[in-house]
């Protein structure tokens, strides 16, 4: 089957985002919670390699949890870490909550908090470290993604904290369903494009409507589809925003700062990781 | 589930509430006691990130008083353990979490807080 084009969607500047991502994000995760997690399960490598190499006794926490998958990691060293989830959608937290748990063993139990990835309701610099991970691509502004960026920062501790993101890019890969753009197309985009994300959402798996009322099966979500360049871009303007230094620490020179460790595009995301220093 | 290494970390984040935001106070709670894994090299890891105060005032109030007031610097198993216990196996189920400063209420139902504001309460 041929990848389908998705519809752009452009954001009317009256619309209020929030609302915005109210109607066409959170309510959306809520409604298809259990088809979701269902499908959701492969941890990427680069993110569960990154979780492993953390030494034990580190605490961080998942900025838009969604079913949890990365709450039990890293499975060679279970319980050497701890990784606090949180998410918007109080559906998908039901399942995160009990992540990782195996048929016919007792339920295993995940630290979940509701909470919306723009607030800022931890002790400054609390974590070892923070990871977003497909979740930041469903912020309608610029200024909201830089914000979301801004608060896993402010979550890690100002010494050697570490952050991972990961966001959908244009350039999808051959094995995937979608198609932002043509690759021509891609490569002229600096600022990513907008789009709606079709979820078909599995009869078997639906909730029983409540009454006979016309419930959708297909459900649009909105992404932020990230160009080449753009999620590094994000993040080195969200360390300059709260006053860090980007780039690697220069001898001599006090203060604190934001490296890029390392940033790429795998499988249909683009990623970065940052770590925070001060000297 | 709100467990005290969770609820060693958060604070309050209404728009203007910056200072005595932390700790926030369990008011209300049903507590489940939960047996974890123990593993002593993530607790030792752990501590010193721990505002133990803190950590050591909301166990008492909760009705755990193994803890003492002062780290200890010798960290023998039993210290080890009792930690672990008020960290990993005591789960607030229902309640409210209430900040000190601005008495905002943080709710808990069925075993998950819901740290979420009012748009005018967001700074
Ligand atoms: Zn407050």
């Amino acid at each position: 089957m041929a990848p389908k084009k998705l519809e752009p969607v452009h954001i009317e500047a009256s619309e209020d985002p929030a609302s915005f991502e109210a109607r066409n994000v959170h309510e959306i995760y809520d409604a298809i919670a259990a088809h979701f997690s269902s499908t959701r399960y492969k941890p990427w490598p680069i993110i569960a390699k990154f979780l492993s190499d953390l030494p034990t006794g580190c605490v961080g926490f998942d900025s838009g949890t969604g079913n949890g998958k990365y709450l039990p990691l890293p499975s060679d060293r279970p319980g050497a870490i701890w990784t606090i989830g949180m998410d918007r959608s109080r559906n998908l937290l039901e399942i995160a909550r009990h992540a990782g748990s195996a048929p016919e063993r007792p339920r295993v139990y995940r630290e979940v908090i509701w909470g919306n990835v723009l607030d800022n309701g931890w002790r400054p610099g609390a974590f070892d470290y923070a990871i977003s991970i497909a979740t930041i691509h469903h912020l309608a502004t610029p200024e909201r993604r830089k914000l979301a960026v801004q608060r896993l920062i402010q979550a890690v501790a100002p010494v050697c904290g570490r952050i991972l993101i990961y966001v959908w890019a244009i350039e999808q890969d051959e094995l995937s369903k979608r198609k932002v753009v043509d690759e021509e197309e891609a490569e002229k985009i600096e600022n990513g494009k907008d789009v709606m994300v079709p979820w078909v959402l599995s009869k078997n798996l639906a909730p029983k409507p409540v009454e006979d009322t016309e419930r959708p099966e297909v459900y649009n979500r909105y992404y932020h589809m990230f160009a080449n360049g753009e999620l590094a871009l994000l993040a080195e303007d969200a360390a300059e925003g709260l006053g860090l230094r980007v780039g690697a620490p220069t001898h001599g020179q006090s203060g604190q700062g934001v490296e890029i460790v390392q940033d790429g595009w795998e499988r249909s995301n683009y990623y970065v990781e940052l770590r925070r220093w001060s000297i | 589930m709100v467990r005290l290494i969770t609820h060693n970390l958060l604070a309050c984040h209404v728009k203007g509430c910056n200072a005595n935001n932390f700790p926030l106070e369990f008011r209300n709670v049903e507590l489940e006691i939960r047996e974890a894994e123990f593993n002593p090299d993530f607790v030792k890891g752990f501590l010193p990130k721990i505002e133990w105060k803190a950590l050591v005032d909301t166990a008492r109030q909760l009705g755990d008083t193994s803890l003492p007031e002062e780290q200890p610097e010798m960290l023998d198993d039993d210290f080890l353990k009792n930690l672990h216990h008020v960290l990993l196996e005591i789960h607030v189920e229902e309640g409210a979490m209430v900040c000190p400063n601005c008495k905002h209420e943080y709710p808990i139902a069925s075993g998950i807080p819901n740290m979420l504001l009012a748009e005018h309460e967001i700074a």
